[in-house]
């Protein structure tokens, strides 16, 4: 800390952006994201219509270098689609290095990336932040969980391909009893069903005390499909309120770990 | 007039297909100029007047062709002029990577046409099957020859090899999505710097140790809205503003195997990308500056 980035707000490095950028596009179904350093890590959230909040977090062990002040909230609001194109600027099948700088309120988030395999090429980005949105505050304290299932990634993300693309809304009957967990699709004239019980190879653990049955537009639930693909696992998460908190796993190659969390907001029957 | 031609080696008939489809990317139509020792595809822009053509392509026809015969309109004029809907050659073309032999025509059918036999190889037997296509083409009246004739542009400032076109050409596509515009910047020193700048970001990605082969500075900037680099002396450098899509179309030339490419710069006016062979092929491309 000689060159006199102490005072700045953050700093932070890492080897390889590659899986922070694809953890970004997962989120990235709005023009822009709040970003938040916190000394525990980073975490980028977006947000649909106050239905359904999406963030992507990167504990500050994924970097070599990760510094941010304690003394002042470090938050803005960036445009992801420009943040992911310059975290991509050597394309996809190049590995850069990836350096962050924010100095103080109202500068530009500053990136410096360098690809591992080329010496005589950087980039330098300065992308401009404005002031926060806040950020919706959909966990209720006093909602306590009723249902929680840890399936496996990809199945999961095979299952939600499954079902039928033009249906808006989808039923989810979680129960003790078999089958556990039953999935229902209603579409204009047809009604489909799909029964996992516990004891499939796509759950790897289930708890749910009493039968709950909660209903979600299916375009929201479609939203994580992104992050599926590139996740291990995915844990759901079912309040008694309705709330439906979707927590995904990135495993990386250096044994570290990403997260994207979903929160989506029920369907109230009328 | 009469034309006719035969290719039969594998490297210069996956060359002449590259060639094509990259310039169909570029244009609907394409002139294709026939003289003795060369052949010539040309780009040019409606209405260019005397602005440089898009593309200016020449390949010389001995290492290409096993037999190369053509007679123009007379003894003055002793060239072919034919004009070629681009994307009609590329598809007829595309099937040449895996031919044996190729044999190009001018004939005379309902219309004037370029006659290609192809010649490929049966995977089931050595018998082979001929293909030919006939592909219709406008012959050029001598009265607008003159509006293809040689580009003649102003010195370049400087002359400087870029880096792997495929890399380039990634960059640019990610900046592409971002801005319509990017500012090419390039130094006597081999630096080469891409830059977009946009309410939302400003991106610059800089190459260095790049071979200058030539330098007609110093650059008088006194005239810009240049911003001064630190520790950089302006006089030095040259830049160019360019429209991002335009740029990158050029650079999906990379498919076509290249000794070197060399980008030359006439001060905010002019980009030249020069993309040589193998098979000294030349295909040069003309961007222009966008001043405000």
């Amino acid at each position: 800390m000689d060159n006199g980035t102490s005072q700045y707000y953050l700093t932070a490095s890492m080897d390889s952006g590659k899986s922070f950028c694809s953890l970004l596009k997962a989120i990235q179904f709005q023009e822009n994201a709040v970003f938040c350093a916190m000394p525990e890590g980073l975490k980028l959230t977006v947000e649909e219509g106050k239905c359904v909040q999406a963030s992507a977090y990167i504990p500050a062990d994924n970097f070599t270098e990760y510094h941010v002040r304690d003394d002042v909230d470090v938050m803005f609001k960036i445009s992801i689609a420009v943040l992911t194109e310059c975290l991509n600027i050597f394309g996809a099948s190049e590995e850069s290095s990836l350096k962050m700088y924010y100095r103080s309120e109202g500068s530009p988030l500053l990136l410096v990336l360098q690809p591992q395999s080329i010496h005589n090429v950087m980039t330098d980005c300065e992308i401009s932040t404005q002031t926060a949105d806040s950020v919706l505050e959909l966990k209720d304290e006093d909602a306590s969980e009723v249902a929680k299932l840890v399936l496996k990634a990809t199945a999961f993300g095979g299952l939600l391909a499954d079902l039928e693309r033009s249906c808006d809304i989808i039923e989810l009957n979680l129960s003790p009893e078999h089958p556990n967990v039953s999935i229902t699709t209603y579409g204009m004239q047809d009604r489909s069903c799909i029964d996992v019980p516990k004891s499939s190879d796509m759950v790897e653990s289930f708890s749910c005390e009493k039968p709950i049955t909660l209903k979600y537009q299916l375009p929201h639930i479609r939203l994580i499909m992104k992050a599926l693909a590139i996740s291990s696992k995915v844990v759901l998460r079912c309040s008694s309120n309705g709330l439906l908190l979707l927590q995904l796993k990135l495993e990386k190659e250096d044994q570290r770990q990403m997260f994207s969390e979903f929160y989506i907001v029920p369907l109230l029957d009328d | 007039m009469k034309f006719r031609a035969v290719m039969v080696d594998t490297a210069p008939m996956r060359e002449f297909s590259n060639i094509v489809t990259t310039i169909s990317k570029l244009s609907k139509e394409c002139v294709l100029r026939l003289s003795d020792d060369k052949l010539y595809f040309i780009v040019s822009e409606d209405n260019s007047g005397p602005t440089p053509p898009v593309l200016w392509c020449e390949i010389p026809q001995d290492v290409f062709f096993s037999e190369y015969q053509m007679i123009g309109i007379d003894d003055e004029h002793k060239d072919i002029y034919l004009g070629v809907v681009s994307a009609n050659l590329a598809r007829s073309l595309a099937t040449l990577k895996s031919a044996k032999c190729l044999k190009i025509k001018l004939t005379k059918k309902q219309c004037p046409c370029l006659t290609l036999e192809i010649e490929m190889p049966s995977s089931t037997s050595t018998q082979t099957r001929q293909v030919t296509h006939d592909i219709p083409v406008v012959v050029v009246p001598r009265k607008l020859w003159s509006e293809f004739q040689e580009p003649r542009v102003p010195q370049p400032d400087i002359s400087i090899e870029l880096p792997a076109l495929k890399q380039l050409r990634t960059t640019i596509d990610r900046m592409k999505t971002m801005s319509s515009e990017v500012i090419i910047r390039a130094s006597a020193e081999g630096r080469l710097t891409l830059q977009i700048k946009t309410n939302m970001a400003k991106v610059s990605t800089r190459f260095k140790d790049l071979r200058v082969e030539a330098f007609e500075g110093p650059i008088d900037h006194s005239d810009s809205e240049t911003e001064s680099q630190a520790n950089e002396d302006m006089s030095r450098v040259c830049y160019c503003r360019v429209d991002a899509k335009k740029f990158s179309t050029f650079l999906s030339s990379e498919q076509i195997s290249h000794n070197k490419t060399i980008c030359s710069m006439v001060n905010k006016k002019l980009v030249i990308l020069c993309l040589q062979t193998e098979e000294n092929v030349m295909l040069q491309f003309f961007i222009p500056g966008i001043v405000y």
